[in-house]
């Protein structure tokens, strides 16, 4: 596979008065398009901060970011948003989804500024979620919320979804649950999945594992045996 | 407080800056705002209370209808302790200005120790032909004259001395702190000015007024002064009434023993008067018998006189005769002797030419002698034989004897002649020689009968001369009668012409007496009235304009505490809500409920104090200075000192305390009974709710989706849009009321003159005894003008309750054409019916304050006690003075002395030099006085361009309002949806779009704010406009729609400038807040 995301050479530094913090030292590293790719690493290792610029979130320092042919680190703040309007899907560790809109509407709100998105209620019912469709956040657990915030990114037709500790607030079997419906995502509609975690667990159902130490990539390799979530136990 | 938890708290302020500030403002606002108003009348009260006390402003008045003398001032003085009693002149005075107009001017005397006054320009009087000039007059200024006017009545000019007055300063009095001068019954009615003289200038003993100055400081208008004075008046009634009774008496005694003198005088007088006339009576008969006498004797004279005339012309008649016989004779013999001389003369001639003849005849002789001789000799012999000779020679020969025989004839009958014409003479010279003999005989004769003649003549000259004589004497003797009878008639006449006088003197002055009698009969007790302040029309009018701050104070301040309490209740509930996690470490760590609340009431305290401290400074200076600043016009130009009030300090600390550190505990103690665990956990997000608007598909569905984001989020915090809407609303309805003033107030004069009175000048002038307008003034009118319309003007008292309104009255000549100079409009515009007989047209203000309504009955008394019974049949639009218009039939009909007319309104052609005209018809002497109507619209106009200051400032507060309101909820609600915000600039939102997501429900809750606002602002608009009641104005309460528009989108506007900062901040959102977690 061609490589779809490509970090090259990346670097991070925060700057804070005088502080100078070094989040990303040289990081590089490809993914395939359609691949499942797990960012493993510690609290604190930078994957917060790859999510951030592959992301379109924040900018970095030097290097490049590539994602489908795009040079992601060369837009300005315009095109990064449009970058993240038509090109990625987010979804967050704590869900983040508006808690005046019913989960439709949650879904709606994300359809409605794509060009090409796919139909809110028919990817809500495809998260399992058809029958809490008028329900409002808060009538909905946990596990119901981040489906809803999967719902929503993948309504968006993006070209690569993004999933920041997406179980990090979540138990076992609901977490287990949601990581299938990337998995299913990923394997039925080809698109690029990246989740980061500190679960070295969850890496056995990626396609890729990067590990993250110290701001730069410890590890990168293709995973041979790919296991069904089902199957993985933390 | 522990040391850390303070630093804590110092460095949430420093990084919470913009709630601080907000919290800041609103109390600032609130304050200022507040105390600005609440201390401006008491402010002008105290700068008042200042100048009046400084100068001595009079507490009571006493008047009595027969005035006061001096004994009356100091009977007063003595009679009471503490104070100061002062008597005083004052006379309404008509004054000439160099213009030619008239003016009546309140001429005071030079105030001793009350009522004083504050010197502005120039020195006082030294000199009683000098005297102080009002500051208000624009007519005077150092080096006037002012010229008293022959035309007042002679009780007013008897009592100044001079007649001329030369300014030398110019004043403000205590006594007319306004620039009202009030109305007199003398003039026009109108007073211009009033004016200082000095004592000397007035010559009269009698004193006007007396005033009163009582011991006591306490302030104007304060209900302990007002108790004062009510007790002291009713002492002072006591007083007064009976000093005015002693007056009466002293008067009425001094009347009667005057009457007395009088009268012994007259008696004297009379007794006096008859002795002398019939002295001189006596003494005119006497001469009287004197000259009867002479009379007699000169009459006999006269006949003596007369028969020796005869005598002498008998004389003389008898001389005449001689001597004109005598004459006859001297002319006959004259003429006889001339005769006789010619008739020598001729005879003499006749003699010689005799000689002559016979000198010649002799010649002639002996010429024919020779001649015959000749012939003989030579035809002699021939003569025989005449016949035969040849016939020439017969011829010649006869002819030559012919010739000689007539020559011989001729010879010889002249000598015949000769000798007869001889002997004729010869006789002629006897005839004459005898009648010169009878002439010398009648000479003779002649000769002696003329000596008889001159001896006659002689007698009868000297007789003449003694007759002449003695009828000289007669002449002078009758001269000297004449005279004396001349003298004597003359000292008869004068004689009767004094009795005549002296009776009528004497009838004269027993009538004066009488009258006199009469007169003091007439004098009545007098009448006593103990005035206070009240009726000074500079300090009532002071109170009701400085209480109109006070009316409108009352609402605005309210209004502003409750958004006040509203911002700081959010504000400080967000920031406990935001700090939730914080307190329930601190109360795990085991920090009191005190220290944690106290983190919080420091912060909202410290923001409110020093707001209330700013606020209080700028508000207690400001709004005295800008709202004193309007109605200085109108009052003395006092500066207005900056007072400080502790009562109203302290108040508006424990107010924005209140409101800080009160909804701060509240905000607290909620979050302070949870435990400790709960708060530590992150707050449950407040459930998203259905609308209401859901419920009705039919437009929610065709909502766009955004927008059914934002009317969400709008309902869901129901606190925040209660609050947004009082809070846009107020600013609006703030800005609207600003604007309205301005639409209602400075549009006035504008309408009055431009819409009502559209006349372009109205003049006051004389009247002529047939009640018409002077000749003189309708020919200048008919020169200058388009038009013109006599008029009736009069200031009448409207009777209503028990209370008098003075008003004024106007009738018009001829109500047709009425319309080119005055339109009768009701408030709603409809065009009136000119009123008919008993009716009247009233104008708004007066039907409005005073009771008369259409279809009521009013009575309307003058000064002369004149009534008039009319029914109002119309109410018109009039925005400055009172009028009630009539028919000039109805003052025919109900006064006595029918219409008069002393006025007119006057139009100017288009395009003409109208002051010219004007001029040219005001220096006429028949006008007392004219006014431009353009020159009045801009005066006022003028007086009201301060209140623009006054609108500026409502905008400034309510601009104030609204930013802090729309700043402090938008900030809340954005620091509230932080991470909202994050996700969705994550997910893609443009830069607009996010602002348009959070920044839209702004702009809906600015709409219905502003609506709410509008409908708010007119009711303000017209409790403002209830308050602010001048007697003079009658405001027209609207609002343009131009108002309406311009509070709306100034409102937004705000709303806008407010946005723009938040989107700012809303840049600043970073999007890794979104992945933060939620606590």
């Amino acid at each position: 596979m061609s490589a779809y995301v490509q970090f090259k050479k990346v670097r991070k530094v925060y700057k804070t008065g005088e502080v100078q913090i070094e989040a990303l030292k040289d990081v590089s590293f490809e993914i395939g398009k359609g691949e499942f790719c797990v960012i493993v690493g510690a609290s604190g290792a930078g994957k917060t901060t790859i999510l951030n610029i592959l992301g379109g979130m924040d900018t970095l320092t030097s290097g490049s970011a590539i994602l489908d042919g795009e040079d992601i680190s060369a837009m300005n703040k315009r095109q990064l948003t449009a970058y993240r309007r038509y090109d990625v899907g987010f979804v967050f560790q704590f869900y983040n989804l508006v808690q005046n809109l019913t989960a439709l509407e949650n879904v709606e709100l994300a359809a409605q500024i794509c060009p090409d998105p796919l139909d809110a209620a028919r990817v809500l019912e495809q998260v399992g979620l058809a029958d809490r469709m008028r329900n409002f956040p808060a009538q909905l657990s946990g596990g119901e919320q981040q489906r809803v915030a999967i719902a929503r990114a993948l309504a968006k037709n993006p070209k690569l979804l993004l999933c920041d500790e997406p179980t990090g607030a979540l138990d076992y079997n609901t977490g287990k649950a949601v990581l299938k419906l990337l998995q299913d995502t990923c394997r039925s509609t080809g698109m690029t999945v990246v989740v980061i975690t500190h679960n070295q667990a969850i890496s056995a159902m990626a396609d890729r594992i990067i590990t993250v130490k110290s701001g730069t990539i410890a590890d990168v390799r293709i995973n041979t045996e790919i296991k069904d979530v089902s199957e993985i136990e933390w | 407080m522990k040391k850390a938890l303070r630093r804590s708290t110092f460095r949430e302020i420093k990084s919470t800056f913009g709630r601080f500030i907000a919290i800041f403002a609103i109390i600032a606002l609130g304050v200022g705002f507040f105390t600005g108003v609440r201390i401006t009348t008491p402010a002008m009260v105290n700068m008042m209370n200042g100048f009046l006390q400084e100068n001595d402003l009079y507490d009571l008045r006493l008047v009595s209808t027969l005035g006061w003398e001096r004994e009356d001032v100091d009977a007063l003085k003595s009679a009471s302790i503490n104070t100061v009693v002062e008597g005083s002149v004052c006379l309404d005075v008509l004054y000439e200005t160099s213009s030619g107009n008239e003016r009546v001017m309140k001429t005071h005397c030079l105030p001793g120790s009350i009522n004083g006054i504050q010197l502005v320009e120039g020195r006082m009087p030294q000199t009683p032909q000098e005297c102080i000039a009002d500051s208000k007059d624009g007519g005077a200024k150092i080096g006037t004259i002012f010229r008293v006017s022959s035309e007042n009545d002679k009780k007013t000019a008897q009592q100044l001395k001079y007649d001329k007055f030369t300014v030398v300063g110019i004043a403000n009095s205590s006594y007319y702190i306004n620039f009202e001068r009030g109305t007199t019954s003398i003039g026009n009615g109108g007073v211009n000015a009033f004016i200082y003289l000095p004592e000397k200038a007035f010559d009269t003993d009698v004193y006007t007024d007396i005033f009163v100055k009582l011991g006591t400081d306490a302030e104007i208008y304060s209900d302990e002064y007002d108790s004062i004075i009510k007790k002291a008046a009713s002492d002072w009634e006591e007083l007064a009434e009976d000093q005015a009774q002693a007056r009466y008496e002293r008067l009425m005694s001094s009347a009667a023993q005057e009457l007395e003198d009088g009268r012994n005088e007259l008696e004297k007088s009379r007794i006096d008067g008859q002795k002398e006339l019939d002295y001189a009576k006596s003494e005119l008969d006497d001469a009287k018998a004197e000259l009867d006498e002479a009379k007699e004797k000169l009459d006999s004279s006269a006949a003596d006189i007369e028969n020796g005339r005869k005598e002498l012309e008998d004389a003389k008649k008898k001389l005449d005769d001689s001597k004109s016989q005598l004459d006859q004779s001297e002319k006959e013999l004259t003429d006889g002797e001339t005769q006789l001389a010619d008739g020598q003369a001729q005879l003499d001639q006749a003699k010689a030419d005799l000689d002559k003849k016979e000198t010649e005849l002799k010649g002639q002789e002996e010429a024919f002698a020779a001649a015959e001789a000749e012939f003989q000799a030579q035809y002699g012999a021939l003569l025989p034989m005449a016949d035969q000779l040849p016939p020439e020679q017969r011829q010649a020969i006869l002819a030559g004897k012919a010739q000689l025989d007539s020559s011989r004839e001729q010879l010889t009958d002249a000598r015949n002649q000769l000798e007869a014409g001889k002997a004729e003479i010869a006789a002629q010279q006897q005839i004459l020689e005898q009648t010169k003999t009878e002439l010398e005989q009648g000479r003779r004769e002649y000769e002696e009968g003329l000596k008889q003649y001159q001896c006659g003549q002689k007698e009868y000259e000297s007789s003449k001369a003694e007759f002449d004589k003695g009828v000289k004497e007669y002449e002078d003797g009758l001269k000297e009668y004449e005279d004396g009878l001349a003298e004597y008639n003359s000292g008869l006449e004068e004689y009767e012409n004094g009795v005549a006088e002296f009776n009528e003197k004497i009838a004269d002055a027993e009538q004066e007496l009488a009258e006199a009698e009469e007169e003091i009969a007439d004098i009545k007790s007098p009448d006593v009235y103990v005035l206070d302040r009240n009726t000074n029309i500079g300090y009532a009018c002071f109170e009701s304009d400085s209480q109109i701050v006070e009316q409108v104070a009352r609402v605005f301040p309210i209004f502003f505490i409750l958004v006040a309490a509203l911002v700081c209740m959010t504000t400080m509930s967000r920031m406990v809500e935001e700090q939730r996690t914080q307190i329930g470490v601190l109360k795990a760590l085991g920090y009191s409920n005190g220290s944690i609340m106290g983190k919080f009431m420091i912060y909202s305290g410290s923001a409110s104090l020093l707001g209330c401290t700013i606020g209080y400074a700028v508000g207690t200076f400001l709004f005295p200075a800008i709202i004193w600043m309007t109605y200085k016009l109108m009052y003395i130009p006092l500066h207005i000192p900056y007072m400080f009030d502790w009562k109203l300090a302290l108040l508006s600390v424990a107010a924005s305390m209140l409101c800080s550190l009160g909804t701060t505990w509240i905000a607290c103690r909620v979050e302070l009974r949870q435990n400790s665990a709960v708060l530590m956990r992150p707050k449950a997000p407040k459930a998203g709710k259905r609308v209401l608007l859901e419920r009705i598909p039919f437009i929610w569905n065709r909502l766009r989706f955004l927008h059914k984001v934002s009317i969400r989020n709008i309902l869901r915090y129901k606190g925040r849009f209660f609050m947004m809407i009082v809070g846009i609303g107020g600013c609006t309805a703030l800005l609207l009321t600003g604007f309205g003033l301005k639409d209602s107030i400075a549009g006035f004069a504008e309408m009055q003159y431009g819409q009502v009175q559209i006349a372009d000048a109205s003049l006051n002038c004389k009247t002529t005894d047939d009640g018409k307008l002077p000749d003189k003034l309708l020919a200048a009118l008919e020169e200058n003008s388009s038009g013109y319309m006599p008029l009736y003007t009069g200031s009448w008292d409207l009777l209503y309750g028990n209370k008098v309104k003075s008003i004024t009255l106007m009738a018009p000549e001829d109500w047709t054409n009425m319309e080119q100079f005055m339109n009768f409009r009701t408030m709603e515009g409809e065009k009136l019916p000119s009123p008919g007989m008993g009716e009247a047209l009233v104008s708004h203000s007066v039907a409005d304050r005073y009771g008369a309504k259409v279809g009521s009955e009013i009575v309307l008394r003058n000064e002369e006690l004149e009534e008039l019974h009319l029914r109002v049949t119309g109410v018109f639009e009039n925005h400055v003075y009172n009028y009630i218009f009539v028919s000039s039939q109805t003052l025919d009909d109900q006064l006595d002395n029918g219409t008069r007319y002393n006025s007119a309104y006057v139009n100017f052609p288009e395009n003409s030099d109208v002051s010219k005209s004007a001029a040219s018809i005001s220096k006429l002497s028949d006008v007392t006085g004219m006014t431009l109507f353009s020159d009045l619209s801009q005066r006022l106009g003028k007086m009201m361009s301060s209140l623009d200051y006054i609108v500026l400032l409502i905008i400034v507060c309510a601009a104030g309002l609204a930013f802090v309101v729309i700043y402090n909820l938008t900030n809340i609600n954005i620091t509230e949806r932080t991470r909202e915000i994050a996700t969705i600039k994550v997910l893609g939102f443009f830069r607009r779009e996010t602002s348009a997501y959070v920044l839209r429900e702004n702009l809906v809750l600015t709409g219905a704010g502003a609506i709410a606002g509008l409908i708010l602002g007119i009711f303000l608009h017209r409790f403002v406009m209830d308050q602010i009641v001048v007697d003079m104005v009658d405001f027209r309460v609207k609002i343009l729609p131009l108002s309406f528009v311009l509070s709306i989108v100034l409102t937004f506007v705000f709303n806008i400038i407010v946005d723009l900062f938040m989107e700012l901040k809303l840049e600043k959102i970073n999007m890794a807040e979104s992945l933060k977690s939620v606590d």
